[in-house]
Order: structure tokens, then C-alpha cells, then sequence
């Protein structure tokens, strides 16, 4: 480390990313990211600016930094090694072959035949309490909608959803600041969606495969072992369930969150459901669940004026990223301005497998619900998960206009 | 075929390298290098790579 690095590393503001208060949305981290393109932390730095982290979240010196979670929190046991193994912590030649195998289920094409299919789930949800004039968003919505586009796409039977949301809701714990206190319960959950992922593969064994993502699987591990092997196999049926509700449910109770402030812009969309996509982007740039992705040095190296030495963490704060002033001059809230990419899906080797996906019944989600929930209002008080790490309401009840 | 990348909205995930790693590579700079007339036998990992990209910045001529 060069003198003049030393002083610049020193003199960087301070964030206490392991404090459950801290907040990615907080002053002091507006503040932070003023004063210096990154703010030191209790374990490696916090990149806070849009053109940095655009960089850095594709930069080949870093590598995905989120398998080493469980690590920093302090945390073994099952839940940690599942982590640990998946996809998203692999690197090199064997994230690529997972990769290229499990893209073809998540392809756009994919998406645009199952438009009808979310309309339909959406439809039903709303019809059972748009009589009312008020719903508990995440539970009579989010919830339901983002884990019956899951088994709709992985084949499952319609009646497990609810089971299948409480242990992705329970294992979405690791992915917050509590993750250390909340083991207990995690590893339990995790335990449970094993048992599901080895029954469901055993049950869809017995019968002739089709071309579901699950029987792909399958047939790939009964072909070639190296190809996909059984952990592998396993870890991967746990990851399509997991990955696709926790994150869409959080998603979806933060747009309704985002919009009961800016009835305008509901009512606007309300009007366009074409805006549908458009809303998906600008939500995730201002209030993305994923508020930050995590890299690691694999390699010293010096970024503006900086050494990182090689095993590093870089908190890359998408969510203060996205509001930086500099790219965003003017960042309030609005579905139809024109804006560069936020980083609410992470992005490089790494970015999110079932985007298409997520903003396809994202989109199709919030213009069906503009459409039928007119004025929507806070109806009560909302609880939330820790603001950091994976965020989202864990209860919203709203109340609308009877249409 | 001919392949065609919208630099514009690129934003060098580099999917398509995973993907298609006999057509396409990031040079020593950084910057997406890709064949731009590949063989036949690569159609089925150029349409991959098209199908794959986060910004769908990847389209396929047909044609020599």
C-alpha cells in the first residue's frame, strides 16, 4: 500500500454495516457517498457512486463475493454450506457449465408464453379481496403471486405454495443483518426445503420426463454426473425455489410500498398498463430488495488511487449507487423518465438468472393491480424486515377504492 | 449469419462469453471482441447467446 493510499483509505467515511439500524437509505450514507466514492466498514469497503460500481460489479479482479456471507456473520451449518456450494458462489469453468444449463428454463421466450398465466394468477389473488376495499399486500399478494409463478414454472402442485413461502421466507433470514441470531430457524427451514427438492426429485423420477427445468435437471445428472451431479442437482432444485420467491415477494411489497407514496404515478400506470416494465425498473433503482451485491479481491490491485488487497470485500451499495446524484440529477420517483440501468438484478458473470422472469410477473403484477386498486392507502402499520441486506415488508396491509 | 451487438446497450455482463465462449471474449481492455460471421456449426451458441443477454443487446442476421 502506497502512502498517499494509506491517507485516502484513512480519511474515507465509516459505515457500520453490521448495525441492524444501518440503512442503505440513511443520511449518512448520502453523506458518505458526497464525500468519497466508498466509505470504510467493519469488513472491507462500501462502494457508494453509480460509475464505480458499474465498473467494479464486472471488473475480473473481483469475484462474486456473497459465498464468503456466512463467514463474515460468523455462521456455519446447513443453510451456510448450501450457500456456499450454489450457483451464485461458484466461479469459472464450473458457474459457467451450471450457467449454460440452467439458462434455457429462464429464457425470454419463456417469458412471453407465460404473460397469460401471470395475468391469470394476479386475477384470482385480486378477485378474493378487491370486494373487501383492503388486503395484507404480502400476504394475500406478494407472497402468494411470486411463489405460484415458482411451482407454475417448476411444475409443482398448486397447493404447496403456502408451504414452500414460509421456509423461503424463513431462509430468507440469512440474507439479512440477523442472519447469526436467526440461525436456528434457518437451518430448520433449509432442512425442509431439502427434504422437498430430494421428494420432488424422487417423485418426478418416476415418471417420464418432460421439458420442466426440474426433469432437464435430471435427465443432465442422469447422463453425466460430471455434467450435474448430485449435490449439484439437489442445490440447485433448493436455489429455483428459494431464489425465485424470496426476492419477488420482497420486490413486489416494496413497489406497492414505493407507490402508496406517489399516488400519481399509480394512478398513471393505473391508466398505461404498458408502463408495467418501466414501473419494475424504477422501483428496483429506488427501492431495490437486493440493496447491495458483494465482491472479493482475487487479486491486489489499486482502483482510483486505492490498494485492495487480494481477499477484500466490496459492498457494491446498488441502492445508494442509483440515487447518486451524478448520474441521476434529477432522481425522484417516475415510471416514465428515461434512465441508465440500476443494479437491482447485480449484474457481470453474475447477474440474476431469472431476471426475464422476475420482471415479466413484476410487470404484468403491478399494471393488473394499477388497474384494479384505485387509491391505494397504508391501512394500518407495515412490518418490515432489517433495512439492510435483502429488505421488504413482511406485512402491508393497504386499503383501495371498490372498483 | 452475421451477428450483431448494440454497443449502446452492452453493459459488458459478458453472459454472452459463458454462453458462447467460441465466438465471444473481453480483449485485455476490458472491451467485448465477438466473431462477427461465425460458421454454421456456432448458430446454436450465437442464438444462446442472444437469448441470454441481460439487455438483449445481441441480434442475429441471417445471410452470409
Amino acid at each position: 500500500m502506497t502512502t498517499q493510499a494509506n491517507v485516502l483509505y484513512d480519511d474515507a467515511p465509516y459505515l457500520n454495516v453490521r448495525d441492524e439500524g444501518f440503512s442503505i437509505r440513511s443520511v449518512e450514507v448520502t453523506n458518505a457517498r458526497e464525500k468519497s466514492w466508498f466509505a470504510r466498514t467493519p469488513y472491507g469497503i462500501a462502494v457508494l457512486r453509480y460509475a464505480d460500481m458499474q465498473k467494479l460489479l464486472r471488473d475480473p479482479r473481483l469475484r462474486q463475493g456473497a459465498y464468503a456471507w456466512p463467514r463474515l456473520n460468523g455462521v456455519t451449518g446447513l443453510f451456510a454450506s448450501w450457500w456456499s456450494r450454489m450457483l451464485l458462489s461458484q466461479e469459472g469453468a464450473d458457474h459457467a457449465r451450471l450457467r449454460r444449463l440452467a439458462n434455457p428454463a429462464f429464457s425470454p421466450a419463456l417469458v412471453t408464453a407465460l404473460k397469460p398465466t401471470f395475468a391469470k394468477i394476479a386475477g384470482e389473488l385480486i378477485d378474493k379481496f378487491s370486494g373487501a376495499g383492503e388486503c395484507e399486500f404480502v400476504g394475500e399478494f406478494a407472497e402468494p403471486y411470486a411463489t405460484r409463478v415458482i411451482t407454475t414454472l417448476l411444475g409443482l402442485p398448486d397447493d404447496e405454495w403456502q408451504r414452500l413461502a414460509q421456509l423461503a421466507s424463513e431462509m430468507g433470514l440469512a440474507l439479512g443483518v440477523t442472519f447469526k441470531a436467526d440461525v436456528v430457524r434457518i437451518d430448520a427451514a433449509t432442512q425442509k426445503m431439502f427434504d422437498y427438492a430430494r421428494s420432488l426429485i424422487e417423485e418426478r423420477s418416476a415418471k417420464e420426463l418432460g421439458d420442466d427445468f426440474i426433469s432437464i435437471l435430471i435427465k443432465t445428472n442422469r447422463e453425466n454426473q460430471e455434467a450435474l451431479s448430485d449435490e449439484e442437482l439437489y442445490d440447485m432444485v433448493v436455489l429455483a425455489i428459494f431464489g425465485g420467491i424470496d426476492t419477488t415477494r420482497n420486490q413486489l411489497g416494496l413497489a406497492m410500498d414505493v407507490f402508496l407514496a406517489h399516488p400519481e404515478q399509480w394512478k398513471l400506470l393505473g391508466e398505461k398498463p404498458e408502463l408495467g416494465r418501466a414501473a419494475v425498473e424504477e422501483v428496483m433503482r429506488v427501492r431495490p430488495t437486493v440493496t447491495w451485491v458483494t465482491r472479493e479481491a482475487v487479486q491486489d490491485f489499486e482502483y482510483n488511487g486505492v490498494a485492495i488487497a487480494k481477499g477484500t470485500t466490496l459492498h457494491l451499495f446498488g441502492q445508494a449507487a442509483c440515487s447518486d446524484p451524478r448520474e441521476f440529477p434529477d432522481a425522484s420517483f417516475d415510471i416514465t423518465a428515461v434512465r441508465k440501468p440500476h443494479f437491482g438484478f447485480g449484474g457481470g458473470t453474475h447477474h440474476c438468472l431469472g431476471h426475464f422472469i422476475a420482471r415479466g410477473d413484476m410487470s404484468e403484477a403491478l399494471a393488473i393491480l394499477a388497474h384494479r386498486l384505485k387509491r391505494p392507502r397504508l391501512n394500518g402499520e407495515a412490518t418490515w424486515l432489517p433495512d439492510s441486506g435483502n429488505t421488504g415488508p413482511n406485512t402491508l396491509p393497504i386499503a383501495f377504492d371498490r372498483s | 449469419m452475421k451477428i450483431c451487438v448494440d454497443l449502446k446497450k452492452c453493459q459488458l455482463h459478458g453472459q454472452c462469453i459463458i454462453a458462447a465462449p467460441e465466438i465471444f471474449s473481453f480483449n485485455d481492455n476490458g472491451e467485448l471482441k465477438w466473431i462477427e460471421s461465425p460458421d454454421e456449426p456456432l448458430r446454436k451458441q450465437a442464438e444462446d447467446a442472444a437469448d441470454v443477454c441481460p439487455e438483449q443487446a445481441i441480434t442475429i442476421e441471417q445471410g452470409s
